[in-house]
């Protein structure tokens, strides 16, 4: 089945005050970590490299718009050890991922081990937990 | 009637292989079980651990715990501009964003496993951040007196008692910073940690760095503790000039607002 480009980018806010003050010491300063959101799109390229393998992905925005996001993750490492492989994510694999965006606004996001997830269509789930 | 008896010894023989599928399982869960309810061997903390929690994202000490600088530390501490913490900003200094190493006891900090190995005489310490790695010597030396600074500077261990190894490490470059929040230390920086493994799976990790040139105290870390991680392997994550410049470029600069080159 050809994957919809039509899914508009899901957002939903999540405030997970829990994590939020541990997020927030930890975090990168780049990212607003208090602020999780969903988004979901066509992957156009998985980048399985050292410091953070990245997932860049064709989002449509609720204009309809067309947004090339970057979203880094955790080192090939981590994700091995949460059954990733390189080829976990491929080109034209519509997904579903829920990250910290940058703070700056730009399309740009970590999806790392307290908030980040990737969920596929069939519903199989990829985590980056500490492990 | 043929067919029925092939069937016959079909069905036999599927059932001897669950039976014995299961049983192999039953095995191996009752193995580690078993392993996991074994006492600690003593004087040998091989293996695979990382942190519980959050322990290997911290610094060597919150900010909270860090005692006063001298002039000398205060000085280079004005001058970093760290990526995480209360002094954080984008595009900082560290020094591991142009692929300096870690260093110890930086090195200890990050939120990836280490491997201890053992021979007669040393302990040896993987780390897979970096793929580096430092020896711990066990055979009854002392630390050099004077020893050429190193980024991982000069480590010693002994035993006290079966289940708590003490090392002792000196001989360190003051190019590195203790954590990612900063703090700087001088080449006159000692460090002693203690390994104490209270159960088989389990290291409570402790660490004290002393330094009079830079700290008017000795700084003493929070208690962290360590689970062994049985049938994991270290990975590798060095710092490679390309593949960080590809990452700052696609990932760090957009996210602060510089278009992607």
């Amino acid at each position: 089945m050809k994957p919809k480009l039509t899914t508009s980018a899901v957002l939903i806010v999540t405030l997970l005050a829990t994590c939020s003050s541990m997020l927030a010491h930890h975090g990168n300063v780049a990212y607003d970590e208090q602020h999780p959101i969903t988004i979901a799109g066509n992957v156009t390229e998985f980048v399985w490299s050292n410091p953070h393998c990245q997932i860049y992905l064709d989002v449509k925005n609720d204009k309809g718009d067309v947004v090339a996001w970057s979203v880094e993750s955790q080192s090939p490492g981590i994700l091995h050890r949460n059954g990733w492989t390189r080829d976990s994510i491929k080109p034209g694999d519509h997904i579903t991922v829920t990250l910290v965006p940058a703070k700056s606004g730009a399309p740009v996001g970590f999806a790392g081990e307290k908030t980040g997830k990737v969920v596929f269509d069939d519903g199989h789930v990829l985590r980056m937990d500490l492990r | 009637m043929r067919g029925r008896r092939i069937s016959l010894t079909l069905r036999g023989a599927v059932l001897l292989a669950l039976t014995s599928a299961v049983s192999t399982i039953a095995i191996a869960q009752e193995k580690a079980a078993k392993d996991a309810a074994a006492p600690a061997p003593k004087r040998d903390i091989s293996g695979v651990w990382l942190y519980q929690g959050s322990g290997g994202q911290e610094g060597t000490a919150p900010d909270k715990d860090m005692p006063p600088m001298t002039p000398w530390a205060q000085a280079r501490f004005d001058t970093e501009r760290p990526g995480y913490g209360s002094r954080a900003v984008p595009n900082g200094n560290d020094p591991i964003l142009q692929c300096d190493p870690a260093g110890f006891p930086r090195i200890m900090f990050f939120p990836t496993p280490f491997e201890f190995v053992q021979s007669p005489e040393k302990i040896i310490q993987f780390f897979e951040r970096e793929h580096a790695w430092r020896p711990i010597w066990t055979d009854g030396r002392s630390l050099p007196k004077d020893p050429d600074p190193t980024w991982s500077g000069y480590a010693i261990g002994h035993w006290e008692g079966d289940y708590t190894l003490v090392v002792e490490s000196a001989g360190f470059n003051d190019k590195t910073w203790l954590g990612a929040t900063g703090y700087p230390h001088s080449e006159d920086m000692r460090v002693t940690e203690r390994y104490q493994r209270v159960d088989r799976n389990t290291i409570l990790y402790n660490i004290r760095v002393d330094d009079p040139k830079a700290y008017t105290k000795p700084i003493i870390g929070p208690e962290r503790m360590m689970k062994l991680r049985p049938g994991v392997e270290i990975g590798e994550l060095p710092c490679v000039w390309s593949e960080e410049n590809s990452f700052t470029k696609r990932i760090r600069e957009p996210a602060v607002g510089k278009p992607n080159r």
